[in-house]
């Protein structure tokens, strides 16, 4: 299994199942949640997501979150090293968004500068672990670090990760994303589609019901198909996201994933959101 | 004393004679409402029209009759407001068209202008409505004999206008229903009146009534807001970031409030940008990178820059301006990126001009023009004919709930890159998909359509058409409900109005929803007058 040289590393945003990333060899950094004084390593065994989920909106303060400390990503790649790595492809949560990337960095710096790839995914989510997962591939195949950067560039312009807001009440809390939520307004309960695109979050509609957001969430799944891969994501909502997912069966590929999204992003875009990360299967023409 | 001939004075005593006897009946002419509900405007409107058409009047030279006609046309053609008032100052314009280049009129041009007012008023409404302003103009000058002195034209013409104004109710049956005649008709037969009682040698004192100036002064011009960006950052100790951004909300809206007890960032929109400024002076913060901007030209920015970067072509910056009533329904549009509300509504119809004025203060390439009620549309219209060439669409918006769902297309269509017809019809569809139901008063006792209505029962007009009178409000929202819910409605919005409390909203929904169960329910604050809710349901 570790017969490959280069080994892909990532963040817990990745939304990778633990399983994956197991079994691909892919070592994952967790980013923290800060609630009430505690810093929780938001790496799916600290912070139990269910309760973090039914808590979050009856919580007096709204979390905040919490790149992984330069120290901490040091130590990270050392392990990695020491473990027999010639190099590490590390990728990342947007640096637009967040001050993960920086720390990376700043950890590389002090660690092996030359035997570390850091890369801006510019994706969330399972968009982002849709190119942690091709580069894992390659590079358990024993490919060369240029056909995997250009593997994860590949795989990042034919994916798309769409998403409905349930309530913009969490995005304008966290002020990550202002311009989005002042152009969004919030006198009355709008249903925003989001894509991420860029390393950045956009508004690309805006229905005023849940199932008129559905139906145009659908749309765009459907305009990506066929599908090579596809996750279907969530924010406490399971329930929605098994209910979309049936929707669209008949484009679903078999090994379609449905995931429950990192507290690290779900605190700031909330519960009951569910979206889709897509990978279109002409993304090797 | 039979004039042949009349100079520009004598015209202009005349024009002042036949405003003054408007201005005198706006009462009765705001009564002879078709719907027995509170938003009979046609006498206001009017009246607003023609003091506007009277100003351009107060001074200079009256030599010319044809320089009077015009000016007096021209005071109008800005001034309209509401359907009739609009009918009124194209005939005024054709009017003045028709004296051509005469200094002086003679009744043979009277005569032939008067004809010419009626087809450029025709030719200004798309679909005429006979029973209307319109029949009693046509019928007034149609057919005058030749021949006559200026009085006896004018007393011709007021008695064939009382006349034709009589049958109004035998051509429009919603009249005849009512009991009553049209009441743009009368407004024209008392502008005929007044000139006519004067041509006759009745005295003129062409200062206005002092009550009525009062009350015109109550209803007052429409006032036009734009509101402001305004973002600061707050630094102290021991801030507290819950207080600071629900005493924010209290001054504005889109408020954004974010850090700790130590630095706080504010971005907050409203009227007016000092009162935030103030407002986090007061609590002994330092403030720090203050920018404030003018958002009318930050709305007009803001289709261009939410629409997909992918988009090859750079979308038109496209500006909504809407017309609405009540505080928290303004609220509710500038949240949703209108770039101009100009406040008004039933019985405060904006003019042309002030249509004009927010068009020009603009720098949108695209405009498009949320009337949000029916007479509020054909002033609306007119402003855009008389524009720099910049597009100006009208999505017809009959209510203010369906101009709210026209606002979440214009954003979700924005939002997509669509360019501006494609804009346009997303609004003008989600306009027509909305269903509106206004809750208000009865005025009087009367049968409609079947409809056995008391005076104050509370009334459920869906989509324009009484459907339910009863004894309370709650019972008669609960019926408009049960007729408007369907198999594709899924959300039913509230605004209650000025003189409903959010609980008294929030209890309603909760006895509501027992009842109907299949609906979502949302409370938002309204503020409008005479309407206690107005809920659309989508």
């Amino acid at each position: 299994m570790t017969s490959s040289r280069i080994r892909i590393a990532a963040d817990s945003v990745c939304d990778l199942p633990a399983e994956l990333a197991a079994s691909l060899g892919v070592s994952i950094i967790p980013t923290y949640v800060n609630i009430g004084g505690e810093s929780i390593a938001d790496d799916g065994v600290g912070l139990d997501r269910v309760r973090y989920y039914r808590d979050l909106p009856s919580l007096a303060e709204q979390p905040t979150t919490a790149a992984p400390s330069p120290g901490d990503a040091a130590a990270f790649y050392q392990r990695i090293l020491d473990d027999g790595a010639d190099h590490i492809v590390s990728i990342h949560v947007p640096e637009r968004l967040s001050g993960v990337l920086n720390a990376m960095r700043l950890g590389a710096e002090s660690v092996a500068k030359d035997k570390i790839t850091l890369v801006d995914s510019l994706q969330l989510t399972f968009g982002f672990g849709l190119q942690v997962l091709a580069a894992a591939e390659l590079a358990q195949e024993g490919a060369a670090l240029a056909a995997i950067l250009q593997r994860i560039e590949d795989v990042r312009k034919h994916c798309k990760v769409y998403a409905i807001i349930d309530t913009m009440e969490y995005l304008r809390r966290s002020g990550r994303v202002t311009t989005l939520v002042a152009s969004v307004g919030g006198l009355l309960r709008i249903k925003p589609i989001i894509r991420v695109d860029g390393g950045e979050i956009e508004s690309i509609g805006r229905l005023r019901t849940w199932s008129r957001a559905e139906q145009r969430l659908r749309e765009l799944t459907r305009a990506e198909a066929p599908l090579e891969r596809l996750a279907v994501l969530h924010i406490a909502n399971y329930t929605g996201a098994e209910r979309f997912l049936e929707s669209i069966q008949d484009i679903a590929p078999s090994d379609t994933l449905v995931i429950e999204t990192t507290p690290t992003l779900g605190t700031h875009i909330g519960p009951g959101s569910i979206g889709v990360a897509t990978l279109n299967r002409n993304w090797r023409l | 004393m039979a004039k042949t001939s009349i100079d520009g004075q004598a015209l202009r005593n005349l024009l002042g004679a036949g405003v003054k006897r408007v201005a005198q009946n706006v009462e009765l002419i705001n009564e002879l409402n078709v719907f027995p509900v509170p938003d009979g405007d046609t006498g206001i409107n009017l009246f607003h029209t023609l003091n506007r058409a009277w100003e351009e009047l107060a001074e200079g030279e009256h030599q010319s009759a044809r320089k009077v006609a015009q000016r007096f046309a021209f005071g109008a053609l800005m001034g309209a407001r509401g359907n009739s008032g609009t009918i009124l100052s194209q005939l005024l314009a054709g009017f003045a068209d028709g004296l051509g280049e005469a200094e002086d009129v003679t009744a043979p041009l009277l005569r032939e202008a008067l004809g010419t007012a009626v087809t450029r008023a025709y030719a200004a409404v798309s679909q005429p409505v006979e029973g209307t302003v319109l029949t009693v103009a046509r019928e007034a000058a149609e057919s005058l004999p030749e021949g006559l002195s200026i009085d006896e034209l004018l007393q011709t013409v007021v008695i064939k206008a009382q006349a034709s104004l009589k049958g109004t109710p035998d051509l429009l049956p919603i009249l005849k229903d009512a009991g009553v005649v049209d009441a743009g008709g009368m407004g024209l037969v008392c502008f005929l009146q007044g000139m006519q009682a004067h041509a006759c040698g009745a005295p003129i004192d062409l200062a206005l009534p002092e009550r009525q100036m009062a009350e015109s002064a109550v209803a007052g011009p429409p006032s036009v807001s734009y509101g402001y960006d305004v973002q600061f950052l707050m630094k102290g100790a021991g801030l507290d970031v819950g207080a600071v951004r629900s005493d924010l909300e209290q001054l504005g809206w889109s408020v954004i409030v974010v850090g700790d007890d130590r630095i706080i960032k504010v971005h907050i929109h409203a009227e007016n940008p000092a009162l935030p400024l103030d407002y986090a002076v007061k609590t002994g913060a330092a403030l720090d990178d203050i920018v404030v901007e003018n958002m009318q030209l930050q709305a007009a920015a803001v289709a261009r820059q939410s629409g997909p970067k992918a988009q090859a072509e750079k979308p038109e910056l496209v500006a909504v301006i809407a017309v609405v009533e009540g505080e928290g329904m303004r609220g509710v549009f500038r949240d949703l990126n209108c770039a101009v509300v100009i406040e008004g509504g039933a019985g405060r119809n904006p003019a042309t001009e002030d249509f004009v004025a927010a068009i020009d203060a603009l720098d949108a390439e695209a405009i498009i023009i949320l009337p949000n009620n029916h007479n509020i549309e054909l002033a609306a219209r007119q402003a855009a004919e008389m524009t720099d060439g910049r597009r100006v669409s009208i999505v017809a918006a009959r209510t203010v709930l369906e101009g709210v769902g026209a606002m979440i297309a214009f954003g979700d269509a924005s939002d997509g890159g669509l360019g501006i017809e494609a804009i346009v019809r997303a609004m003008s569809e989600a306009a027509q998909a909305t269903t509106s139901i206004e809750i208000t008063r009865a005025t009087r006792t009367t049968t409609l359509q079947g409809l056995d209505i008391r005076q104050d029962d509370s009334l459920a007009i869906i989509d324009g058409q009484i459907r339910v009178a009863s004894a309370d409000i709650e019972s008669a929202l609960l019926q408009a409900l049960t007729m408007a819910a369907g198999d594709n409605k899924e959300l039913a919005t509230l605004y209650y109005g000025a003189d409903l409390s959010r609980a008294e909203a929030e209890e309603m929904i909760g006895r509501i929803i027992l009842k109907i169960p299949d609906l979502e329910y949302e409370a938002v604050y309204g503020g409008q007058a005479r309407f206690p809710l107005l809920v659309s349901v989508d």
